[in-house]
């Protein structure tokens, strides 16, 4: 009858002072769509959240240290599926001092990015030649192996926005790196290298254009393989974006961008948040609420239309957190930074933002009327679920990992609402204070 | 016999939580000498647990050295069910106070041989030197933990089968499907409460005041086991209004008059001398004469009053020789009997 519990951390005789077992108290924490009132147990040794009850009667130990936080909300980390920079750093450009630079940039971004409260995320590449993928890619697999807080933010896997998409929805992808797999799973492996798709597999997401010739083949055989496949960057009407879909596809990309608008005698890629029937699912989508890609009201429909759905991503690249000015980006173009807007020099398109995933969800807070415990779910519960990631990440329930957020709902003038991230912690370690001003 | 009335569950609630405040500082325990307390779990004690753990927040009280000894818990449910007497301690009190977790005992429900459960745990409060104090609320059929009507007044720890208006009771917490409801439970006998140096009692609310009546004003009953507490040295009952209302109004005037003299008197009830600190204290505790020099005649604690009930077995006292010597009960009992025809001689 009793639960079954592996002891984590040694004999129940060590002394208390190695338990390493830590209780948030006086806190709220997301669970669902509630804001609960409860005590958090986790433990810094396995990095992973506890059962307090099992721990107090099971193994009799107290909690060795009891941080009380003062009534603030207690999150799951936030996860963020397409982030293809910051810092100075795109995961897309191979330095020229070589790899070895390129993993210690991975690594500077990993720990800046953890003090924002990303606790784990896809680093994410824009279309690319195949050289770029096969350099890199073994730098961006998932990096949570070692349970090391000390190395910041933790890579779920890479996200590929690419090359397999529409020429003709480029966004500021470069167009000639396009193509399409004509042949299915060769064509992917020439690009990603044969390595890659293998598992275990660095990539956690791919981003194609179901429309493209090969693509549902390749859909399928992507899968296969445990890589998650995303609908974007694509010209599909509303019957091929659902091919994509019956093929395995499960989310659609930065939702409204870089797609056909909803029209009302072909509803496109947006049609599939109205489908619902028992042979295809509602496929997750991200939505860049920076206010500068999306219209608030754009937002709050498509949140109506699947709230389980919706991902908050910042699709940041690298100039995010950098002074205002032009800076050359890859294949030979230059992008103006101001404020918050980046755009391609040559043609003014919005080229990606520069904005904090903590900021998206303040956004969404006050543009849909969400409550907290919705929006949070939009960086965590509903990213992890779609990487089939549930048990682990962006939850906090018994057994999955201690990647936890202490935030702080502020007012601010006009009556709105500001989530700041106070404290961070990664594996059951705390990595991120925010200093008092 | 004290009767305390308050206004509501909340204030009568609060004066259990200061009460219990006081007589844990009072008693000042350590380690090697802890404050032993007897838990409830149910409705009226949620609020009790909620001022305790307030208070503990608030840097007011610590439960360090504080040993709990839990009234009952369902029999073959997992002990993380979000209805088991485990969980709801967890959920109400032990996880937000710093009770060292060696310290909780609470009977286990899955155990192997539940009798082995209850010997132990009557064995362990013993070893505790008995408990100090009973906290106990009571059924709207007057049953004190799950000794319901007819429980034996000496019962000790047991396993009991629940009456099925328990169970009817129980199902709404379980889906409202009656299988999934525990048929049985673990719970100490209403001896095991009465041997407790004290015992409060909260009970609140109109559909317990059919109850209380029957535990004041009636006699002791084993179908209101709560009544048994007319025979217990230092029982105090804690109830909110609604719960007198099956009072009589002299009952209720009597205890009121009782609290308000005692209070003008500066002698509140609050905090009954200790046995332990007796000694120490009996000589400057004496009350001073009123300034117009009428003395009354108020009940003062008594001296003189036995010590708390013995708490080991009658066989303890006996050294292991005499031990031997002796027939056991068991033995007697069993002897043969044979009918009388038989004895007759032919």
């Amino acid at each position: 009858m009793m639960p079954s519990f592996t002891p984590l951390y040694g004999a129940p005789t060590r002394p208390r002072d190695t338990s390493g077992v830590i209780k948030f108290t006086n806190c709220l924490l997301v669970k669902g769509n509630n804001l609960v009132k409860e005590d958090l147990w986790v433990s810094s040794i396995s990095g992973k959240i506890l059962n307090g009850q099992e721990i107090l009667y099971e193994h009799r130990t107290a909690p060795e240290e009891i941080v009380d936080l003062g009534g603030r909300i207690l999150s799951p980390g936030l996860i963020d599926t397409q982030l293809n920079g910051a810092y100075g750093f795109d995961f897309s450009v191979i330095p020229e001092e070589g790899t070895v630079a390129y993993s210690k940039g991975v690594l500077r971004v990993n720990r800046n990015l953890v003090a924002t409260g990303v606790t784990s995320y896809l680093p994410t590449l824009t279309s690319q030649h195949p050289e770029v993928y096969q350099k890199a890619l073994q730098y961006l697999g998932p990096s949570g192996t070692a349970r090391d807080a000390a190395h910041g933010s933790e890579s779920l896997g890479a996200h590929c926005e690419g090359p397999f998409l529409n020429p003709t929805k480029n966004g500021i992808h470069n167009a000639t790196v396009l193509q399409a797999p004509i042949n299915g799973l060769p064509d992917l492996a020439a690009c990603y290298g044969s390595t890659n798709l293998q598992f275990p597999s660095p990539i956690k997401l791919i981003t194609l254009a179901p429309e493209r010739p090969g693509a549902l083949p390749s859909i399928r055989a992507l899968t296969e393989r445990g890589i998650h496949v995303s609908i974007g960057h694509s010209e599909a009407s509303y019957e091929e974006a659902k091919a994509g879909i019956k093929a395995g596809a499960s989310m659609i990309t930065h939702l409204f961008n870089a797609m056909r608008p909803l029209h009302h005698r072909n509803p496109g890629i947006f049609g599939l948040l109205g489908t619902a029937s028992s042979w295809v699912r509602k496929p997750y989508f991200g939505i860049i609420a920076d206010g500068i890609h999306l219209h608030p009201t754009s937002i709050k429909i498509a949140w109506n239309a699947h709230p389980d759905g919706l991902i908050l991503v910042t699709d940041a690249m690298r100039l995010a957190g950098m002074p205002d000015g032009t800076y050359d980006w890859t294949n030979g173009s230059r992008i103006v930074k101001d404020g918050a807007l980046l755009t391609l020099e040559e043609n003014g398109k919005i080229a990606g933002s520069s904005i904090q995933l903590v900021d998206c969800v303040t956004n969404f807070l006050n543009w849909t009327g969400a409550s907290v415990p919705e929006a949070l779910k939009a960086v965590t519960e509903t990213p992890a679920k779609m990487l089939g990631l549930g048990d682990m990440k962006g939850t906090l329930k018994e057994g999955a990992d201690a990647d936890l957020v202490v935030l702080d709902l502020q007012e601010v003038v006009g009556g709105d609402k500001k989530l700041v991230v106070d404290e961070v912690w990664k594996f059951g370690m705390k990595v991120f204070a925010r200093a008092e001003n | 016999m004290r009767l305390i009335i308050r206004d509501d569950p909340q204030t009568a609630s609060k004066y259990i939580a200061d009460y219990l405040i006081e007589r844990i500082k009072a008693f000042k325990p350590t380690p090697e000498r802890p404050f032993v307390l007897g838990l409830p779990t149910g409705s009226s004690p949620v609020f009790v647990y909620e001022h305790l753990v307030q208070r503990h927040k608030a840097g007011e009280i610590s439960f360090r050295n504080v040993v709990t000894f839990n009234m009952d818990e369902y029999v073959g449910i997992p002990r993380d069910h979000p209805e088991s007497y485990h969980s709801f301690m967890y959920k109400h009190f032990f996880s937000h106070v710093d009770v060292n977790p060696g310290n909780i005992n609470i009977l286990n429900g899955n155990a192997p041989d539940l009798e082995a459960e209850c010997q132990e745990y009557e064995e362990k409060i013993l070893r505790f030197g008995g408990i100090e104090l009973f906290l106990g609320g009571i059924g709207p059929d007057g049953h004190i933990a799950f000794n319901e009507p007819g429980s034996s007044l000496k019962s000790r720890t047991r396993v009991k089968t629940l009456a099925y208006d328990t169970i009817l009771a129980n199902s709404r917490f379980f889906g409202n499907n009656l299988d999934q409801v525990p048929k049985m439970a673990l719970t100490v006998g209403v001896q095991t409460v009465l041997d407790a140096r004290e015992v409060v009692i909260i009970i609140t609310g109109a559909h317990k005041a059919l109850a209380l009546q029957k535990c004041i004003e009636g006699g002791v009953n084993h179908m209101w086991t709560l009544s048994s507490l007319q025979l217990h040295p230092h029982p105090m009952i804690v109830v909110d209004e609604d719960a007198t209302l099956e009072l009589q109004v002299k009952t209720v005037k009597y205890f009121k008059s009782i609290e308000m003299v005692g209070d003008e008197l500066g002698f509140r009830q609050k905090l009954p001398r200790k046995r332990d600190s007796l000694i120490d204290e009996v000589n400057t505790q004496a009350p001073k004469p009123k300034a117009n020099g009428i003395r009354l005649t108020v009940p003062q604690f008594n001296v003189s009053r036995s010590a708390s009930p013995v708490l080991e077995p009658m066989s303890a006292r006996l050294t292991d020789d005499e031990a031997r010597t002796l027939i056991s009960v068991d033995a007697l009992e069993d002897s043969p009997t044979s009918c009388m025809s038989a004895r007759v001689v032919c």
